[in-house]
C-alpha cells in the first residue's frame, strides 16, 4: 500500500503539471463558448441554425472520413506487406514508413504543390505523355487536400495495423491453407478478421487527427475549403467571435471523446496510443 | 490564416536578403524600420525606473538595431526613453485578450484600420490624442483616424501576366471579364478588398460607393468563381502569379513590384483603381507607457526620411506630406503614395468595413468555399 503510495506520488508533478498548464486553461477556454457574448446556449444554437457552421462541420467530416478510408486502405497493404516480409527486410520497410513522420508537414505540402500544379511535374509528364489535352486540376481543391492528409495520415494507420497483424498467429493460416483454403479464402476468413482490432485502432487515430488539420487544408486548398481549425481560428483572432470559436472547439473535444468512448468498447485503446502489448 | 500586410513586409525583407538583392545591412535596417525586432520582454523596467515604450509588430526573427526608424529618432528627441520591440503579432485577438486580462505590456500596435474599429468597439483602445500627434504629418484623412494613425501605406493593385494577354487589362472591370481575358483569377481570401473590387467592377464609382451591398458583390464574385484561386499570405500570391497558376490577381502593391522585377516586366500590374489602405497603429487601453505613446506615434509620423528609406527598401508608402518629393525619380513609380498614383487610386471606407467586417467576411468566406 505505501509502495503503491510512493509511485502515485512520482507521476503527481506531472499530474499537476499537466492539469494546471492544460486542462485548467482549456476548460477556460471552454467555458467561453457559454458565456460569450452573453451567458447561455446560444452559441450551440448555431449548430442547427447556422448553414456556414454546419458546412464547415460537413466539410470537416467528409474530408477526414475520406482521409481515413484511403489512408486505411494503403495502410493495411503496407502493413500486410511489413508483416509477410522476412525480419531482416522488415526493418527497411519500418525505416521506410517512418521516415515521412519525420519530415515538417509544411514541406510536404509544398511538395505537393510542386508535384500537382498545373504547370507541375505531374502535368507536365501526361502532357508529354500524350495522356492529356489540358492539365488536370489536382491542387487547389478538395482532392489536392485529401492527397496530403493521406500522405501525413498512412504512417499513423500502419504502425497499430502493425502491431495487431504481428500478433496474429502465422501457423494459423497455415492450418487453414491445410484444411483446404485458398490464398484468398484464408486471408479474407483467417488474417483478415484476426487484424480488424488493428484496422479499427487505426481508423480511430487517423480520424481524430483528421478533424483537426490546419496547415495542410490551408496550403493545398486554394482558399476554397474552409475545414473546423481554421474556422475557429479566424474566430478567435480575426473576428473576435471568441464565443463561436469556442463553441466549435468544445464541440471538436467532445465529439473526439464521444468517438475514443464509442471504440473503447471495441478495441483496446491502450494500444492505439503505445502502452503494453 | 490570413496574413497581415505587415507580417508580409517581413517575410519580402528576408526573401530578398537571401536572394542577394539586398545587402544583410539593409536587411536589417528594414527590419527595424519596420519594427521587426527581437521579442524582448520587459524586464521589469518599471520597477528599474527605466522610462520605455513597447512597439509591437509582425516580425519573427531575432536581430539587432531594432530602432533605427522608429525609435531612434524618439530616443533622440527623448533622452531617457527607451523604444522596445516586440514581435509577437498584435492580431485583433491577442490586443483583446490582453486588455481584457488587465496585463496590458503593449504602447503601441501594428494594426489596422478595420481592427481598430472592431476593438475601440469593445472600447479596448485609447483614442489618438491629436494634441500631440499632428495630423498635418499626414498626406489624407485616412491616415490618422480617432482610434490610430499610420506612419506608412499600402495598395492592392491589379496584377496581370503580360505574355497572356497582348492587351493590358485597365482595371477591375477587365478583370472580372474571362472572355476578353480568360484565365485563373487571385484574389485574396478576405472580403476587405474583394468585395470592393467585385462592386468597383460593375461600374460603382469608388468613392459613392459604401455602404457595399454585400449580395451584390457576392453574386459578382460568383462570375469568377469557377475560375478563381485566393491567397491568404503575399507569399502565396506572388507563387501563384509567378508559377502561371493565375493570370491575374489581387495583390498588395509590394509583392507586385517585386513580381515585375524579377519576373522582367512578364507580370505587370496597374495603379488604376489600386486600393490604398493605412497601416494604422493602435494604443491598448491601460497601456504601460501612458501617454508616452502618443509621442512615440508622433514621432513616427513626423520624419520623412525613415519613411522613405522604407520605401526604398520595402516598397511602403510614406505617409509623410514631405516624403514624396524625397523619393528617387525612378522609384516614385513604384511608390503608392506619389501624388501621381494616389490619383488613380481609391481609399477603402475602412469606417464601413469596421463595423461590417465580421458579417461580411464570414459571408464571403462561406461563398467561396460553399
Amino acid at each position: 500500500m505505501r509502495r503503491e503510495l510512493g509511485w502515485w506520488g512520482l507521476i503527481l508533478p506531472a499530474f499537476l503539471l499537466m492539469t494546471l498548464v492544460y486542462l485548467v486553461p482549456i476548460g477556460q477556454v471552454l467555458v467561453i463558448s457559454v458565456t460569450e457574448p452573453r451567458l447561455g446556449l446560444e452559441n450551440y444554437e448555431r449548430l442547427f441554425t447556422s448553414g456556414s457552421v454546419q458546412s464547415v462541420i460537413l466539410t470537416t467530416l467528409r474530408i477526414g472520413g475520406l482521409t481515413t478510408l484511403i489512408a486505411l486502405l494503403l495502410g493495411y497493404a503496407l502493413a500486410y506487406k511489413v508483416t509477410m516480409s522476412p525480419p531482416h527486410r522488415r526493418r527497411w520497410w519500418l525505416l521506410a514508413v517512418l521516415v515521412p513522420l519525420w519530415i515538417s508537414v509544411l514541406v510536404r505540402a509544398f511538395a505537393w504543390v510542386t508535384l500537382l500544379r498545373r504547370e507541375g511535374l505531374v502535368n507536365e509528364a501526361l502532357l508529354a505523355g500524350g495522356l492529356i489535352d489540358a492539365p488536370l486540376r489536382m491542387v487547389w481543391n478538395e482532392f489536392g487536400i485529401v492527397v496530403g492528409m493521406v500522405h501525413y495520415m498512412v504512417p499513423y494507420a500502419v504502425l497499430p495495423m502493425l502491431a495487431s497483424m504481428g500478433d496474429v498467429d502465422p501457423r494459423l493460416l497455415a492450418a487453414a491453407r491445410g484444411l483446404g483454403a485458398g490464398r484468398t479464402e484464408s486471408f479474407l476468413r483467417v488474417f483478415l478478421p484476426l487484424s480488424l482490432p488493428g484496422v479499427i485502432a487505426a481508423g480511430v487515430l487517423v480520424f481524430i487527427f483528421s478533424l483537426g488539420f490546419y496547415i495542410t487544408p490551408a496550403l493545398l486548398g486554394g482558399g476554397r475549403t474552409l475545414m473546423a481549425a481554421e474556422w475557429i481560428k479566424l474566430q478567435i483572432t480575426d473576428l473576435l467571435r471568441w464565443g463561436l470559436g469556442a463553441m466549435l472547439a468544445t464541440v471538436l473535444v467532445v465529439a473526439i471523446l464521444a468517438t475514443l468512448a464509442l471504440f473503447s468498447r471495441v478495441v483496446d485503446l491502450r494500444r492505439l496510443f503505445g502502452a503494453g502489448s | 490564416m490570413t496574413q497581415t500586410f505587415q507580417q508580409d513586409c517581413v517575410e519580402l525583407l528576408q526573401q530578398q536578403h537571401q536572394r542577394g538583392r539586398i545587402s544583410r545591412r539593409a536587411m536589417l535596417w528594414g527590419l527595424a524600420a519596420l519594427g521587426a525586432a527581437p521579442a524582448l520582454r520587459r524586464p521589469a523596467a518599471a520597477a528599474q525606473g527605466k522610462q520605455e515604450l513597447v512597439l509591437v509588430n509582425w516580425g519573427g526573427i531575432a536581430m539587432k538595431g531594432f530602432d533605427e526608424a522608429y525609435g531612434k529618432p524618439f530616443m533622440a528627441e527623448n533622452p531617457g526613453w527607451t523604444v522596445v520591440q516586440d514581435s509577437s503579432g498584435p492580431s485583433a485577438g491577442r490586443i483583446r485578450s490582453m486588455v481584457e486580462s488587465g496585463h496590458v505590456t503593449w504602447d503601441l500596435c501594428d494594426s489596422s484600420a478595420a481592427s481598430a474599429t472592431l476593438l475601440s468597439g469593445m472600447n479596448l483602445l485609447t483614442p489618438v490624442d491629436y494634441g500631440v500627434v499632428r495630423k498635418e504629418n499626414v498626406i489624407g484623412p485616412a491616415f490618422a483616424v480617432e482610434y490610430g494613425a499610420a506612419p506608412y501605406s499600402f495598395s492592392n493593385v491589379l496584377a496581370y501576366d503580360s505574355s497572356k494577354f497582348p492587351t493590358p487589362p485597365t482595371g477591375w472591370k477587365d478583370f472580372f471579364d474571362l472572355k476578353r481575358f480568360p484565365g485563373t483569377r487571385l484574389i485574396r481570401r478576405d472580403a476587405r478588398t474583394s468585395l470592393d473590387i467585385a462592386t468597383v467592377s460593375l461600374g460603382a464609382d469608388p468613392k459613392a460607393m459604401y455602404p457595399l451591398d454585400v449580395g451584390k458583390a457576392l453574386k459578382r464574385i460568383g462570375d469568377i468563381k469557377g475560375n478563381a484561386v485566393y491567397w491568404n499570405n503575399g507569399s502565396e500570391s506572388e507563387q501563384y502569379l509567378r508559377t502561371g497558376e493565375a493570370v491575374m490577381g489581387c495583390i498588395w502593391h509590394t509583392r507586385a513590384s517585386v513580381l515585375e522585377r524579377e519576373t522582367q516586366g512578364r507580370i505587370k500590374f496597374i495603379w488604376d483603381q489600386g486600393m490604398l489602405q493605412a497601416g494604422i497603429m493602435v494604443i491598448p487601453k491601460n497601456n504601460p507607457g501612458g501617454a508616452a505613446a502618443q509621442r512615440l506615434l508622433a514621432s513616427m509620423l513626423a520624419h520623412p526620411e525613415p519613411q522613405v528609406a522604407l520605401l526604398k527598401l520595402m516598397g511602403n508608402g510614406p505617409t509623410n506630406p514631405r516624403a514624396a518629393e524625397m523619393v528617387p525619380p525612378e522609384l516614385r513609380r513604384l511608390n503608392p503614395t506619389d501624388p501621381a498614383n494616389v490619383a488613380k487610386q481609391f481609399y477603402l471606407d475602412e469606417t464601413w468595413w469596421g463595423k461590417n467586417y465580421q458579417d461580411a467576411n464570414a459571408e464571403y468566406l462561406d461563398f467561396i468555399t460553399g
